[in-house]
């Protein structure tokens, strides 16, 4: 049994004709479902968690990657299987990095069923798929594995990669090896040669403390503070991908 | 370098380490540590890299500055601007001319010990 969970902003108007095309399309591949419409004062973990108690097979959330982020928080380890259709032009980059293309075509990927079971990330006890990132981060101790401290001498990025595309300097993240990679990425000292070092170091946990708090992105949402505990569950989450994806 | 199966750790210049490291993978290292390096695969280590640490790899190819005692199962290759201040254990090394070894070298790689990967409990 699919459950579809509406984000908030996919119920403006202006998305009206794409929930209607892909409503259909969901039909004629018979794996239309319950839906679920978050509203501001409505909680998405409960909603969730109770149609999973009912039997839910597949939760499906429509919308981008912070709808995304509400359905992994409350599957949780119910071992159920995840699953996005994309809408909307902004914060769709899991759902590039899966496979799974916006709107109505995703109804195609959904019905191919290709599902993997990928690592999850944890800091400070909440889940994520994608990455942690930090930029201008400086004084700071990461310890790596319980074995090791890395720092940087000079301010750096830091990233904390559980799935992510590759770049110009860094290869891809794959969610599915059972560890987490973290990136320092740490300009050159010459002033002539712009060029960046980058540090890149697979772990299992992982603990980043500071002196002052530092603001974190995870999966796209701010944290802040001194200490944040890193660690992988593997192959802990079935995600619903595409041929597309990016590992 | 030849491949292994563990994934490659890579020190860029800027960046500090201080501890036990122990891969099972390549390992790159362009900046600075202190403590130990253990790994079952390969060690290269950049011309601006400063380690003050006792080295345990499989081969390795060696352009900074070692203080501490080198064991390599395989090949070291020391080039022109290596630094190495401590005892080797290897079983073929290759010194550049520039390159500085102080300390007592002795050809029997065979005797070096890996590091083994640990099992999750």
């Amino acid at each position: 049994m699919y459950y579809y969970v509406y984000d908030e902003f996919v119920q403006d108007q202006k998305f009206e004709r794409d929930l209607a095309l892909i409503e259909t399309r969901l039909t004629d591949l018979g794996i239309s479902g319950k839906i679920a419409r978050l509203a501001l004062f409505r909680d998405a973990t409960e909603l969730i968690q109770d149609e999973v108690k009912k039997g839910a097979s597949t939760v499906v959330a429509v919308g981008n990657d912070m709808t995304l982020r509400k359905v992994i928080d409350a599957v949780g380890d119910s071992g159920v299987a995840i699953a996005i259709v994309p809408l909307g032009s902004n914060d769709n980059k899991i759902a590039s990095l899966l496979g799974v293309p916006r709107g109505v075509e995703a109804c195609d990927v959904l019905s191919a069923r290709i599902i993997e079971e990928l690592d999850v990330g944890v800091v400070n006890g909440r889940r994520f798929l994608n990455e942690l990132h930090s930029t201008n981060v400086v004084g700071v101790k990461i310890n790596c594995d319980g074995q090791y401290d890395l720092s940087p001498m000079r301010k750096s990025v830091l990233e904390v990669r559980n799935l992510a595309d590759a770049d110009d300097e860094v290869p891809a993240a794959k969610p599915t090896d059972g560890k987490l990679e973290i990136v320092l990425r740490t300009p050159s000292k010459s002033w002539i040669k712009s060029k960046t070092g980058v540090t890149l170091v697979p772990v299992g946990h992982a603990t980043i403390s500071c002196d002052a708090p530092i603001q974190i992105s995870i999966d796209g949402e701010l944290f802040e503070g001194e200490e944040f505990h890193i660690e992988v569950i593997p192959n802990r989450l079935k995600v619903v991908t595409g041929r597309e994806r990016k590992f | 370098m030849s491949k292994t199966n563990g994934q490659e750790t890579v020190i860029a210049q800027g960046v500090r380490v201080e501890g036990d490291f122990k891969s099972q993978g390549d390992v790159i290292i362009e900046g600075e540590v202190a403590g130990n390096i253990q790994t079952a695969g390969d060690l290269r280590v950049g011309e601006q890299s400063k380690i003050k640490a006792d080295v345990v790899a499989n081969n390795a190819v060696v352009s900074g500055e070692i203080r501490g005692n080198m064991q390599v199962g395989g090949r070291l290759e020391l080039t022109q601007s290596a630094q190495v201040i401590g005892d080797i254990t290897v079983d073929t090394l290759s010194v550049a001319p520039g390159a500085q070894i102080n300390g007592k070298i002795t050809m029997d790689g065979r005797g070096v010990e890996m590091p083994k990967e640990e099992s999750e409990t």
